[in-house]
């Protein structure tokens, strides 16, 4: 069945919406800044949403979180579009998936800091429906107004790739006439101090696949996106979700499959139910985190995959590394190139890893792309790749 | 276009709790049986290597005791198998580890700690142990994770055909976070399920979604304060009311799914 990406909106570091988005990725801006969290004195640099802080008055639902999906939830189109699908089919027709990795943590982190002296929770943290992984689903429901099914995939940082597949397949059954799918995810101690134990952050601005690349920047974004089967709407953006894959590398919790074997079948499949070869392909958003492991496997790995005439890039060195909410933010700036006929380079690579020999280049490309891909693994061994096309 | 009706196939069970340690002890509390005297600490899945057994936190033994159980019982291998799980309250011992460490001067956490904290752990568990290169979907839905589930991987058997692992554990509530998320009981319950038309053995499961905003979750024929507690409160043992069904298939049953609509199950003898 053909699933068309109906709408879209990014919200980051790089920018509140996509049109702040297209601006600083036009003008190698980086949203990156050195870390300035309260409570944390970790030399590394961080892709905060300033405005955030304005959103303030979500009640029973504040967290920074819910806070960071409200604020990207109000910008472009994207509320008219799911307030017009409401009315033509029903509130229970329209589905809602939502990928996170942290849910609500923030929150949790906070209450932990203002528990009453006998070490119990104080009454402003007494919210059941945000100290849960749930949360992120619950508040969209409740901000959207969707009533229909409402799921939170957290499969760590494919997380919000997953909802992409997720949702074709609840249109596939009819069980609903749309899907809201969305992801998002904040900067908190939790991923800031967790990702340090590992020894994943770097103390400088981060350089995807190249040669001096010592790891990783967090980041913090929300982004939602709108499914429907094609056929049934006119489609004026007119991209397609063509096929994406799904799997794991049934090899370590925090360590990537040395040969990307997991990777590798996630690419595969997404292209053969998309009825593509790899040749097809013009433009790849990798996963890219900047780690010394992921980059030199998932390089080795497209290498091997595909042929020179696909560009890649990694994006993020614009945003960091928005963990859950990385997946729907990078599947994003894929699609969008479909719409704006420019891919984007690879922010701060100089020299390319020695190791690898693939075609990623700093510099934009001006290009009128058919297919493109995006890659999303996380934690668990767990992988998603994303295809998206012209429609035609 | 009109929602299909989701069918499958279920052909493998496992249960573990504080009280029983596979689906036949379960049903023999579901049937009335009185509770052991003695209450169950955790499982120690022989599936996971000794080392990370070791490691491994207490969600985490749970959803694989009870999704190798249900594999075992299918007789099929269980990196053949596409796997959904789900809790409605993650580890909240780690949440409580990690929260407590963050708001202390010192703020090291463990990085194991750290990486067994994702929701998705028991799952990256699973398909470690098994050698599971399938998709592994890991997933939330507060109190209403099992009827979210059980469309989420029906409706992944119908649309790619392909045989599922379903598992719904949630363990016990940290103390701080008791006033928010009440359960203090120990579960977890795991089902195989086979695409509808395939050629095994099975007890043919019947799903639709239909329009309810007032859909409440159904009595159960249990008459146990234990089961009654449990499926009060514990967000994954929601499911008891569908392993009633198992035994009783007569009827069907309205489980709550959103605000606005719910799932009706009927499944043959």
């Amino acid at each position: 069945m053909k699933i068309d990406i109906i709408d879209y909106e990014s919200c980051s570091a790089a920018g509140v919406n996509i049109s702040a988005l297209r601006a600083s990725l036009r003008q190698h801006k980086s949203g990156l800044i050195k870390n300035n969290l309260p409570g944390s004195a970790i030399d590394t640099w961080v892709g905060v949403v300033g405005e955030i802080a304005e959103v303030n008055d979500l009640g029973q639902w504040q967290s920074r979180n819910n806070a960071l999906a409200a604020l990207g939830y109000a910008q472009g189109t994207i509320r008219h579009t799911v307030t017009n699908l409401i009315n033509q089919y029903g509130a229970a027709r329209i589905g809602l998936i939502m990928g996170s990795s942290t849910s609500s943590i923030d929150r949790t982190e906070e209450a932990y800091t203002k528990l009453n002296q006998d070490h119990t929770l104080s009454e402003e943290f007494i919210q059941p429906n945000v100290h849960n992984p749930h949360a992120p689903a619950l508040f969209a429901a409740h901000l959207t107004g969707i009533k229909g099914p409402s799921l939170t995939i957290n499969t760590a940082c494919s997380s919000s790739a997953k909802v992409f597949a997720t949702g074709a397949r609840w249109l596939a059954t009819g069980i609903v006439d749309a899907v809201l799918v969305g992801g998002v995810d904040t900067l908190c101690l939790s991923v800031l101090h967790g990702f340090n134990s590992l020894q994943l952050l770097s103390a400088n601005p981060c350089k995807p696949f190249d040669q001096h690349r010592d790891g990783i920047n967090l980041g913090e974004a929300s982004g939602f996106a709108v499914l429907q089967r094609a056929g049934e709407n006119d489609n004026g953006r007119g991209i397609r979700l063509a096929g994406y894959g799904e799997s794991s590398d049934a090899y370590h919790m925090s360590h990537p499959h040395p040969e990307g074997l997991g990777a590798r079948l996630s690419m595969t499949q997404a292209l053969s139910r998309a009825g593509l070869t790899p040749r097809d392909i013009d433009y790849i958003n990798l996963h890219g985190t900047s780690s010394r492991a992921n980059d030199l496997i998932e390089g080795k790995l497209i290498s091997e995959l595909f042929p020179d005439s696909v560009r890649c890039s990694s994006t993020k060195a614009w945003m960091g590394h928005t963990l859950g909410a990385a997946g729907i933010t990078e599947a994003i700036v894929a699609m969008d190139t479909l719409s704006t006929n420019v891919i984007p380079g690879s922010k701060n690579l100089e020299t390319l890893d020695e190791a690898l020999n693939f075609s990623i280049k700093a510099a934009d490309e001006t290009k009128v792309c058919q297919h493109v891909m995006t890659n999303s693994f996380g934690f668990g061994g767990n992988n998603c790749t994303l295809l998206f096309s012209r429609a035609e | 276009m009109q929602a299909k009706e989701l069918k499958c196939k279920i052909v493998g069970v496992g249960a573990w709790g504080s009280y029983f340690e596979n689906w036949q002890g379960l049903q023999a509390l579901l049937n009335g049986a009185a509770l052991p005297e003695t209450k169950l600490k955790g499982p120690k899945p022989g599936i996971i290597p000794a080392n990370e057994r070791r490691r491994a936190p207490l969600p985490v033994r749970l959803a694989v005791e009870s999704s190798w159980q249900a594999t075992k019982e299918a007789g099929v291998e269980p990196n053949t198998l596409t796997c959904v799980f789900v809790s409605g309250l993650g580890d909240t011992d780690l949440t409580d580890y990690m929260c407590k460490t963050l708001a202390s001067e010192h703020k090291e956490l463990s990085p194991t700690k750290f990486h067994n904290s994702v929701h998705n752990a028991p799952a990256g568990y699973w398909t470690i142990s098994t050698g599971t290169m399938c998709a592994a979907n890991s997933v939330a839905g507060y109190e209403a994770s099992v009827s979210l589930t059980l469309l989420e991987a029906m409706i992944q058997c119908e649309t790619e055909h392909s045989p599922m692992l379903l598992t719904f554990y949630d363990a016990p509530v940290a103390d701080i976070l008791t006033p928010v998320l009440a359960n203090q009981e120990t579960f977890a319950f795991s089902l195989v399920v086979f695409p509808h038309d395939a050629n095994v053995q099975g007890q043919l499961v019947t799903a639709r979604v239909k329009q309810d905003e007032q859909a409440t979750w159904p009595a159960l024929r249990s008459n146990s304060d234990y089961i009654g507690q449990l499926y009060a409160k514990n967000p994954a043992a929601k499911v008891l009311c569908l392993a009633e069904l198992l035994k009783h298939p007569e009827g069907q049953i309205v489980m709550p799914l959103s605000s606005g609509t719910a799932l009706t199950i009927s499944c043959e003898e």
